[in-house]
């Protein structure tokens, strides 16, 4: 017993700072979704109001749609990405540095770049398209409603699949080269060195990786909000925007930690399935 | 099965050649290793029949078929590697198939074929085990097993034993040597270990150097070397060597001792050689040589003893018991039908007895 007390000291001074800088926002989001803006009590009136609104239903299918798109294709898109630099041609090293780039750029950056890129009137890739007679007439990819989301989820994925790719290339550099070697032996074309060799050997980083960017995905809000404040008529509003609004547009905090407290609430639920169906394979536990 | 000819092959890294025109005929159903010190360009030789490496000049064929530009699933080769590359994330049983399964055979004939080879390997009892779960000498199994299983033209070995510890080394080389017997697959093993070569190889490829210096049986190469390096190389503990003239028909070391040789070796007289003894070619010889003795090492069937004779450190192996110290004084003979002579310069053998 003397021991573990002892172990506990040690813990103490690490856990007051989580406490501060965790425990007490969580516990403090609870308090202000029961309470109004005066502090009063007023019990499950926020959730209520919350879930009445016509935009948290349609923010809710937008993150999923959101969430699914980009992680779908920031995960296929950086795993192929890595099979590429993990080849040996020339300039591989200056291919590995430039696809880092979207990567480096500040989101904020990034999505004002990209807001004037796709400017209806004057954006370049509305110019490129129209110039060679690809398209009639410039896309709205802003304003349209079909176009909007997609063109976001575009944006996220480009912003993220070199991390992908960087941390998936980590994984497959510490495949042992006999291991190809040996599969090419036994017969393994390219793409059956992929399935075989390496994907099962990064397995484990991808799911890692994919997890992070759900948790990304979830949470994000600069891209988004920067370009098109979750517009328009609400095509681009996912919960984490609409929190953010709520909070400091609307002004309305007791709604918006109500709001809170029921994200969180589902994603850590997608976050427990997630682990406990991919995450774990008991018969390969090292 | 089948023969391998290889042809005057080379092979360069850009500017530097590390292999200088190698040729070596490979009988159907023969044993042979390539033998060398690191760097001398054996498993490079062996990558390159595998299709691992390219070909930078000359040619090698398996059967009659030159497979330079063919990939390595096209020759119809299986090779098992020092590190056994056994791919983690599968079972014994998946490991051993994947190159049926990669080949789209019926699964109930890949079954049948695994279940077989493990069988054959002691292994039947692992299959669903994956390759962490196993000893050291089982996964050397799964490795060969693996290779077994395609029921190859050719076998290529890479220093398969070299992450065993010393029992299990003598036990697989067994196991692979009873294997070689029973399925009679052409085997070309990569190995820096003489006494892996002498106690496996049907025909022992010495190589040092990017060259070959001798191909031979192991009794062969170990009568009768080709030049000094062989004779290094070849025998544990190696040949004795020790320089000196031919004066008078006799060999005469640098401070003047002289040893009789088997014939005069009057053709030679005044070139400077470098004569060669195996240590168990020294006989305990009241009439001898006086050497010193440096130190004695019994080992219960032998006496190993480190002399020192006309000017050379010498190793003799004695059947007698030595009971003599260091500093004291032994005296040995050398069997002169035994006695090599070599070129002083170029380390090639001399002949002298045909000579004579």
């Amino acid at each position: 017993m003397q021991k573990q007390s002892t172990g506990y000291l040690f813990v103490l001074p690490a856990l007051m700072v989580l406490g501060m800088l965790i425990a007490y926002p969580v516990a403090y989001t609870g308090l202000l979704s029961v309470t109004d803006n005066a502090g009063n009590y007023v019990g499950l009136d926020n959730f209520r109001r919350v879930l009445s609104a016509r935009a948290t239903p349609t923010a809710f299918w937008n993150t999923l749609w959101w969430v699914f798109g980009s992680i779908v294709l920031q995960v296929v898109l950086g795993v192929l990405t890595a099979i590429l630099l993990n080849q040996n041609f020339r300039g591989r090293a200056i291919v590995r540095s430039v696809t880092l780039v979207p990567w480096v750029v500040p989101g904020i950056v990034a999505a004002t770049t990209w807001a004037w890129m796709l400017h209806t009137e004057f954006g370049i890739i509305n110019y490129m398209l129209t110039a060679p007679a690809l398209i009639d007439e410039p896309v709205g990819w802003l304003t349209n409603g079909r176009t909007v989301m997609p063109v976001m989820i575009a944006i996220n994925i480009w912003k993220m699949f070199p991390f992908v790719a960087i941390m998936v290339l980590a994984g497959l550099q510490a495949i042992s080269d006999d291991l190809y070697e040996a599969a090419r032996i036994d017969g393994a074309s390219f793409w059956e060195e992929v399935l075989y060799v390496m994907l099962p050997q990064v397995r484990t980083v991808i799911v890692a990786v994919t997890l992070l960017l759900v948790i990304w995905a979830l949470n994000h809000i600069t891209i988004i909000y920067a370009i098109t404040r979750g517009g328009p008529a609400n095509r681009t509003l996912i919960t984490p925007i609409q929190i953010f609004r709520t909070a400091f547009e609307s002004v309305q905090f007791g709604q918006a930690a109500a709001l809170s407290v029921m994200f969180f609430a589902v994603a850590i639920v997608v976050v427990f399935i997630y682990i406990r169906t991919l995450a774990s394979n008991p018969e390969e536990t090292r | 099965m089948a023969s391998v000819t290889i042809n005057n092959v080379r092979k360069s890294y850009g500017e530097l050649e590390v292999l200088h025109g190698v040729s070596i005929d490979i009988a159907d159903g023969e044993f042979v290793v390539l033998v060398g010190p690191s760097g001398c360009g054996k498993s490079t030789l062996l990558r390159m029949l595998a299709g691992l490496e390219d070909i930078s000049g000359g040619e090698i064929a398996i059967g009659d078929r030159v497979v330079n530009g063919l990939q390595p699933k096209e020759r119809d080769i299986a090779m098992v590697f020092q590190s056994y590359a056994l791919y983690p994330h599968m079972t014994v049983e998946k490991n051993m198939g994947f190159s049926l399964k990669l080949a789209r055979a019926p699964k109930e004939e890949t079954r049948d074929r695994v279940a077989k080879v493990a069988a054959m390997l002691n292994l039947s009892d692992y299959l669903d085990r994956y390759p962490r779960q196993l000893s050291g000498g089982q996964r050397q199994r799964v490795a060969m097993g693996r290779a077994m299983v395609r029921n190859p033209e050719v076998f290529l070995f890479d220093e398969p034993l070299s992450n065993l510890d010393a029992k299990l080394r003598v036990q697989m080389r067994s196991e692979i040597k009873q294997n070689h017997h029973r399925l009679k697959t052409t085997t070309v093993y990569v190995t820096h270990d003489q006494i892996e070569a002498m106690t496996m190889a049907d025909k022992i490829v010495v190589m040092h150097g990017g060259i070959v210096e001798q191909v031979g049986s192991p009794l062969d190469l170990y009568d009768n070397p080709a030049n000094l390096f062989v004779a290094g190389f070849i025998g544990s503990p190696a040949m004795n060597v020790i320089g000196g003239k031919i004066r008078g028909g006799g060999f005469v070391g640098e401070d003047g001792t002289r040893i009789a040789l088997p014939f005069a070796a009057t053709d030679f007289e005044e070139r400077n050689v470098t004569l060669g003894i195996r240590p168990e070619h020294l006989l305990l010889d009241a009439k001898g040589h006086a050497a010193e003795i440096i130190t004695v090492e019994p080992t219960g069937a032998e006496t190993q003893v480190l002399l020192r004779l006309a000017g050379h450190e010498i190793v003799g192996v004695f059947r007698d018991r030595i009971l003599h110290k260091p500093g004291e004084t032994l005296h040995v003979s050398l069997i002169p039908e035994r006695i090599q002579l070599f070129d002083g310069k170029s380390g090639q053998r001399i002949d002298f007895r045909e000579a004579a």
